[in-house]
């Protein structure tokens, strides 16, 4: 096998995967790899990209900072991977991004890594990573924009203490400022925090602030608990997550062994990056499922020691099936000879891009974020399903 | 024996001696260990909110809290570091540590304040808070919050390493001392008991274990011997 570029070789174009395939938030690096994978699977069935299959070297950081250095250190320096591909979580990408910079002379690139932190889309470096999913800032503004909309006005924040959590808080805060407001309490949890831990502490801290909603900016086992403790406590108001939770495992938690899981479910609202995998007249939705169902993708055997049941179809799989697609149309760009060097350029040739969602995605030198828009979702029947009219479910009478 | 009474003073004596000079040493160590070590973390921690407060201006500027946040969660991974948090020109939080939320006692005290400060957090312990303005003050101020419990237990290892090893060194002393004076007393006694039996008559002009010492007292043992010589002969026959 001869290898023509680093990360290239005859047959193969390997991209670097670091992610969470250990730990309470192990779904997502899972789902995010199973989606990714079915449309590479497919790729690599059709004859790959110029003859070459699309190969994902994959590690697991356990959502841990440390870990995700050391393993993006292997990748690069090691295994030289030709990009770097589908990482998940903010505490981890802002540590690994100061190392993009060092090794810029190798023109390493992160594609599409599962965070709407701002980081990885601003100076000092924002020109070292793609997006395709839009922000935690339009996520927060969205959400607080149709809060204040129907007149909840009071909004306290619960979130993750790191990069993470502040990058949601600051979203907040900020949409909160556009409308003459300002957070009305705060309560805090350390990142990797069980289902089966309390939240009452946090619970009661922003009981005390009297709100008329609560945006939750964490990960699903620590934000289905809060939203557990919530309801026990009975804190009643609307309790938002953003995309990144990971909403069915949030929602398998809180009702899993529950006669009535009704009210745990039935105040959340969260915001969503892509459009619902229910959605099947949506193309690229409907060719998700079924390359979802033709290939069943699991995740690498020798990364995932704990249990975990994939879901069939889920947000996270869906976005990981978008990357994919998005990422084997830049390789595909680059031309029959791959470099590094080449793709910045394969990126900013796509311009009005239909992936197949009803939303073109158009990158540049200053547009470095592929998708805008923010979907909004809620509980029906156990599953998540679009929000239509806020004020009809969240409005106060 | 009166020898070993005179001893016996002299043992306790050492004992005394070196009782007083190990109190006194460990006294001064542990005043001077607790002073460095307690002043060592406050200027370390001072360090740290200044190389904060140094290297957060760009990012405030650029009003990245995400990246604020990540700088500030590498430094509470130090040991006895416990906590930090960054006030802006408002005095509002713009990132902290705190979990579950940010102490009452915080929320409400002066945001400026960078002199260290002893604070008692409920259900967290207690603390010694030291700031660092930013950008001279007009972008924020940087506060860290250092466990006072963690760092007296390691000035209390540290004394304790020392106190341990003056400790060794007077048992060492003492029993090496207690040596030295049974050196001195034990042919001091033999030579008593040497006196003794001259004086009642004995006859030990032989006793060639005292009389055969190249020193002092092997040669007050022949003073004796002569002395008591010279008094047999003075004696008139009976």
């Amino acid at each position: 096998m001869t290898q023509t570029s680093s990360g290239v070789t005859d047959t193969e174009i390997i991209l670097g995967v670091s992610a969470a395939f250990s730990g309470p938030s192990r779904g997502l690096g899972i789902e995010l790899y199973r989606g990714a994978s079915a449309y590479f699977t497919h790729i690599n069935q059709q004859g790959g990209i110029s003859g070459r299959k699309v190969v994902l070297k994959t590690y697991d950081d356990g959502y841990q900072p440390d870990p995700s250095v050391k393993n993006t250190l292997q990748l690069m320096l090691e295994d030289e991977v030709f990009l770097l591909f589908g990482y998940v979580g903010t505490p981890t990408v802002t540590r690994v991004l100061p190392m993009l910079k060092k090794f810029q002379d190798r023109n390493i690139f992160l594609f599409f890594p599962f965070t709407g932190a701002q980081p990885q889309r601003e100076p000092p470096y924002g020109d070292f990573a793609f997006n395709l999913r839009a922000s935690y800032r339009q996520e927060t503004a969205g959400l607080v924009d149709n809060f204040v909309r129907i007149n909840r006005k009071r909004i306290a924040v619960f979130y993750q203490a790191d990069a993470y959590g502040r990058s949601g808080w600051a979203g907040v805060r900020s949409a909160l400022k556009r409308h003459g407001e300002q957070i009305v309490g705060e309560a805090t949890y350390r990142r990797g925090e069980k289902f089966t831990g309390s939240m009452r502490k946090q619970v009661e801290i922003l009981k005390a602030s009297d709100p008329e909603a609560v945006i939750c900016i964490g990960a699903y086992a620590a934000c289905a608990a809060f939203a557990r403790d919530a309801v026990d406590l009975g804190l009643r108001v609307p309790i938002a997550n953003l995309s990144f939770v990971g909403s069915e495992n949030l929602l398998k938690l809180l009702t899993e062994g529950q006669e009535n899981s009704d009210p745990y479910t039935q105040l959340l609202v969260n915001s969503q990056v892509v459009p619902s995998y229910e959605e099947t007249s949506t193309p690229a939705v409907q060719e998700y499922r079924e390359m979802m169902q033709q290939y069943a993708p699991q995740p690498p055997e020798e990364l995932v020691k704990e249990d975990y049941t994939p879901f069939a179809q889920s947000f996270v799989s869906l976005e990981g099936f978008l990357n994919a697609k998005l990422m084997v149309e830049i390789l595909r760009r680059v031309g029959d000879n791959p470099q590094r060097s080449q793709l910045e350029d394969a990126v900013f040739s796509v311009r009005d891009f239909d992936l197949g969602i009803g939303e073109q995605v158009s990158f540049g030198p200053d547009r470095r974020q592929g998708l805008q828009r923010v979907y909004y979702t809620v509980v029906e029947n156990g599953r998540f399903v679009t929000l239509d009219n806020w004020e009809d479910r969240f409005g106060i009478k | 024996m009166k020898i070993k009474k005179l001893f016996q003073k002299t043992r306790f004596g050492i004992f005394s001696l070196f009782g007083v000079i190990s109190l006194s040493t460990s006294a001064l160590c542990i005043y001077t260990v607790d002073t460095h070590l307690s002043e060592e973390y406050e200027n370390n921690s001072k360090n740290i909110a200044k190389t904060i407060a140094d290297s957060s201006v760009d990012i405030l500027l650029n009003r990245d809290l995400a990246a604020l946040q990540s700088l500030i969660d590498q430094f509470v991974e130090i040991q006895s570091i416990k906590y930090i948090y960054i006030t802006d020109e408002s005095g509002e939080f713009l990132a902290h540590t705190f979990v579950p939320g940010i102490p009452e006692v915080i929320r409400t005290d002066d945001p400026f304040k960078t002199e260290a400060i002893e604070r008692n957090l409920p259900g967290m312990g207690d603390f010694v808070e030291v700031g660092s303005p930013i950008l001279a003050g007009i972008a924020g101020t940087v506060h860290v919050g250092m466990d006072t419990g963690l760092i007296a237990l390691k000035i209390q290892r540290a004394i304790g390493r020392q106190v341990y090893l003056i400790c060794i060194i007077l048992v060492i002393g003492f029993f090496a001392a207690i040596w030295l004076v049974n050196l001195a007393a034990n042919p001091l006694g033999d030579l008593l008991a040497y006196a003794v039996s001259l004086a009642g008559g004995e006859n030990r002009a032989s006793d060639d274990k005292l009389l055969s010492r190249d020193d002092e007292v092997g040669h007050l043992a022949h003073l004796l011997l002569y002395v008591s010589k010279g008094e047999k002969n003075e004696q008139p026959d009976t």
